[in-house]
């Protein structure tokens, strides 16, 4: 780095890590307010009532008016709280979910870097956010945060493993874990989901799970845990949280689109290299928007089958895929 | 707690209520926790007290009728109607036949909007949101009806001694028949969304085991009492009102589940609509008011006045004594029956199945507290 | 026990004062007159009579605090209402581990009356404040207390007419 930055004052390669950030930073937020919109939209129309209306047309500026009300706030840290890192947490949760963006390529041209290892490289930054919940869950110094945030961590480390068998599975027929490799694989429609649809479920499910998001969302179980890890919170601390989760759904589904949904691959559009990013914005948007519907529609699951769904079905399932991909690709 | 010391260290308390989302009102739930399974689960009422019994003793009778309307919120014309019951029957007055029939009529009307609140709570408790949105919309449209008539949508003081305040009228009759057919055509879209999905089920399948004899020991009314195979009912077993008059059904259940007792409401939902249907096409003409004294004075004895609210058993004890003021007025509601055996039917139960349980007993606080 | 012959029978066979009343006039169907001594052989015979407690209650009168047990049957009607004086030292022997549901209702009348029930597992306030544990708010003040036959129908003459409680002619 530093040979770089003594060539030239502003090096091609620093302005691009710079303007990598920023599209970031824009995408993380612009995303937050796209599906935080959504989601209250969409949950109206499922329960037949109109959702937020009020703030500009159809209520499209409601998520700006709530932003500028959640920085107002007041972070409130409760008296016995381990203060440090209670203010740490949600930095902790927020920080990495924007380190991926940087490897996942949108179009052939949009990518802020091509790892080798990207897949492996966005698998270790996310796995942070279960320290993030499970610091926060501690430093709140609450039973319910506490046991939200021992929900978190069992769960996500459960369904961790079924996420990287069906991971394996793809990288067998592959062969790299280059993001961009991936999807260059299953140009022309040969997207992975066509040859393996029971690794995606697999892949899908544990993504719900790995988010936190319902029927799996037993970390911040409002009914039975008030709001989980997140109890305490107010304000930015919250709302920090609320971006992460987004961020992370995007990501999960980013990872799905190109692990089996062809990455950016679709028909063909006017200056392709770039715009075939719509393409890509497209099939995760329709993934997410199928997250919304599923969280939903059904209740939520009890802990013990949350569990025993990943140990006794996906686990399995999962690893007879595997197999049966490793025999298949060695023929 | 005292009892921590000595059951281990790895007990831990933790205080649920009174404000927690799945208490539904003021409900304290002490819960001795090891991990996430509760160890011994301690209910603290009285976040809600009002002395309701205390107030009917200071007050002349007529007075008390809105209080009647503030102990369940949800079945105010049940609590209206036992009342009436009671001051008629220690008073020796007979409403009119018509009075009668709108009682029954706005009383059902009054425990489909109680079950259509608890199905949607019920499966808000156990995390789906969107049912209690299409249940509020049918309910919603029986507190439209009833608003007409009775001018309020939840406290409601509509019925008097001898009669009701006013009459039903043909927009009410049509109005509730349209309702009917509407309700009837909701219930296969509760079938597929609610008790059909998968995760749901094994939710609150074999969770709580109501026994009969459980039941017994802590006098357990309602519908989770016909979830264990008892059809007892007190519209069946005790007939008040013009209800002998009307073919329904008691449904029952064996299992003892918190499953059974969900198919149980969800059937009554049915068994209601019939009562009413069959009460407005027997609607006899004739006044809504019986004549009554002007200054009634409540003879010397006592009365009884059992009702069958949504939630069970309700009855009206009253003492006269010639004045125009209740010697002794006791309520015996049924929610405070039922959540009493909470301690013994929750313990060893993962925190998840608490609020289950919790969900189907279908609580209101204020009327345990009264 | 299966209907409510059996119940009078087998209530006098233990020496309880039964009364038949009439259920459309009073809203159930035994009054029961109890000594405190007899208080938990009566419950046991109902527990073993698959009976199920419906309330417990209070009343205060001049002669003293009256506590009034009512139990119904899921299987056949007969709901009935047994009274019991309380014994000199304003206490009564629990009935909280024939009936668990006793339990809180016991605790409630505590709250109310004061009665102390003898043996109660936990005998803490349920309704109201654990600071307000002095006030009785049911009891009543000495010039409004009445005695029993205050408060008893009168039944005008032994022929059995209806009690003339209300003219109900004259509004």
């Amino acid at each position: 780095m530093s040979d770089v930055m003594n060539t030239s004052l502003f090096p091609p390669e620093l302005l691009r890590i710079l303007f990598t950030l920023v599209c970031a930073i824009v995408i993380v937020f612009g995303n937050a307010v796209v599906m935080g919109y959504l989601e209250r939209k969409l949950a109206g129309r499922f329960q037949r009532r109109p959702g937020p209306m009020e703030v500009g047309w159809h209520g499209i500026l409601q998520l700006a008016v709530d932003g500028v009300k959640l920085v107002g706030k007041q972070l409130i840290v409760p008296k016995q709280a381990d203060k440090v890192l209670y203010r740490l947490a949600p930095i902790i949760s927020f920080a990495p979910a924007i380190m991926p963006l940087v490897v996942i390529p949108f179009s052939p041209k949009l990518q802020g870097r091509d790892f080798d290892v990207g897949l492996l490289f966005i698998l270790a930054v996310v796995a942070i956010n279960v320290l993030a919940i499970l610091v926060a869950g501690w430093s709140s110094n609450n039973k319910y945060s506490l046991l939200g945030a021992m929900r978190s961590v069992a769960q996500n480390v459960a369904y961790e493993i079924p996420m990287l068998l069906t991971l394996l599975s793809v990288i067998l027929v592959t062969g790299t874990f280059s993001l961009r490799g991936i999807v260059e694989a299953q140009s022309g429609g040969a997207w992975f989901i066509f040859f393996m649809p029971v690794a995606f479920l697999i892949f899908f499910a544990a993504t719900l799970a790995e988010t936190n998001r319902a029927p799996f969302d037993l970390p911040e179980a409002e009914s039975e845990l008030t709001a989980g890890f997140m109890t305490e919170f107010s304000g930015m601390g919250f709302s920090l949280f609320f971006m992460a989760e987004y961020t992370y759904m995007f990501i999960a589904c980013s990872l799905t689109v190109i692990l089996f949904l062809g990455g950016w691959s679709g028909p063909p559009l006017p200056y392709g290299e770039y715009t075939s990013a719509l393409w890509f914005f497209a099939k995760v948007y329709a993934l997410l928007l199928t997250m919304i519907w599923i969280r939903w529609t059904f209740p939520r699951v009890r802990f013990d089958q949350l569990l025993n769904f990943c140990w006794k079905y996906l686990v399995p399932f999962s690893l007879v895929h595997l197999l049966v991909t490793a025999v298949v690709v060695k023929l | 707690m005292t009892t921590m010391a000595e059951k281990g260290e790895h007990r831990y308390v933790l205080n649920m209520g009174p404000q927690h989302p799945s208490t539904h009102g003021v409900l304290r739930v002490i819960l001795e926790m090891e991990g996430e399974y509760v160890m011994d689960p301690q209910p603290v009422l009285g976040y809600g007290h009002r002395m309701h019994e205390k107030m009917a003793e200071c007050r002349s009778w007529p007075n008390f009728l809105p209080n009647a309307a503030r102990m369940d919120y949800l079945a105010a014309l049940i609590y209206n109607h036992g009342y009436v019951g009671v001051v008629e029957r220690l008073a020796a007055i007979e409403a009119t036949p018509r009075a009668e029939y709108i009682r029954v009529i706005t009383s059902e009307l009054n425990r489909l909007q109680s079950h259509l609140l608890w199905l949607g709570v019920l499966v808000l408790d156990l995390g789906a949101f969107t049912p209690i949105m299409y249940t509020f919309e049918d309910r919603e449209k029986i507190l439209d009806i009833l608003e007409d008539v009775t001018g309020s949508r939840l406290t409601y003081c509509y019925m008097r001694v001898g009669g009701v305040v006013r009459d039903i009228d043909d927009k009410f009759i049509e109005r509730t028949r349209e309702y009917i057919k509407w309700q009837r055509s909701r219930m296969p879209m509760y079938d597929k969304l609610v008790t059909g999905n998968i995760i749901f089920r094994k939710r609150i399948e074999e969770i709580g085991e109501f026994t009969p004899d459980m039941a017994r020991r802590y006098g357990l009314t309602g519908p989770v009492l016909r979830g264990t195979g008892i059809p007892y009912d007190i519209r069946r077993a005790e007939p008040y009102s013009v209800y002998p008059e009307f073919d329904f059904d008691i449904p029952t259940e064996t299992t003892g589940d918190c499953m059974a007792s969900y198919l149980v409401r969800v059937r009554e939902i049915e068994q209601s609509l019939r009562i009413i249907e069959q009460a407005l096409d027997k609607l006899p003409d004739g006044p809504f008011m019986a004549k009554v004294p002007k200054k009634l004075k409540l003879p010397a004895g006592d009365a009884c006045y059992a009702v069958e609210s949504p939630r069970g058993e309700l009855v009206y004890h009253l003492t006269g004594d010639g004045s125009d003021t209740p010697y002794r007025m006791k309520i015996r509601v049924p929610s405070f029956s039922n959540l009493s055996l909470l301690p013994e039917l929750c313990s060893g139960m993962l925190l998840s199945d608490l609020c289950a349980c919790m969900g189907s007993l279908d609580l209101v606080i204020p009327e345990i507290d009264r | 026990m299966e209907s409510k012959d059996s119940v009078i029978a087998a209530l006098k066979k233990v020496s309880v004062k039964v009364q038949e009343v009439d259920f459309r006039q009073r809203g159930y169907d035994l009054e029961i007159m109890l000594e405190s001594g007899q208080l938990r052989a009566f419950a046991e015979l109902l527990r073993t009579g698959n009976f199920y407690l419906s309330f417990i209650s209070g009343l205060h009168l001049s002669t003293g605090i009256e506590v009034s047990y009512q139990f119904a049957n899921y299987s056949f009607p007969c709901r009935l209402l047994a009274h019991v004086a309380v014994d000199a030292d304003n206490s009564l022997p629990t009935i909280a581990d024939i009936f668990q549901g006793a339990n809180w209702h016991e605790r409630e009348t505590k709250d109310f009356y004061g009665v102390i029930f003898r043996d109660h597992p936990n005998l803490k306030p349920l309704l109201l404040a654990e600071d307000m544990e002095d006030l009785k708010p049911l009891l009543k003040k000495a010039h409004s207390l009445k005695d029993r036959d205050a408060l008893t129908r009168v039944v005008k003459n032994a022929e059995g007419n209806p009690p003339p409680a209300v003219k109900k002619e004259d509004a």
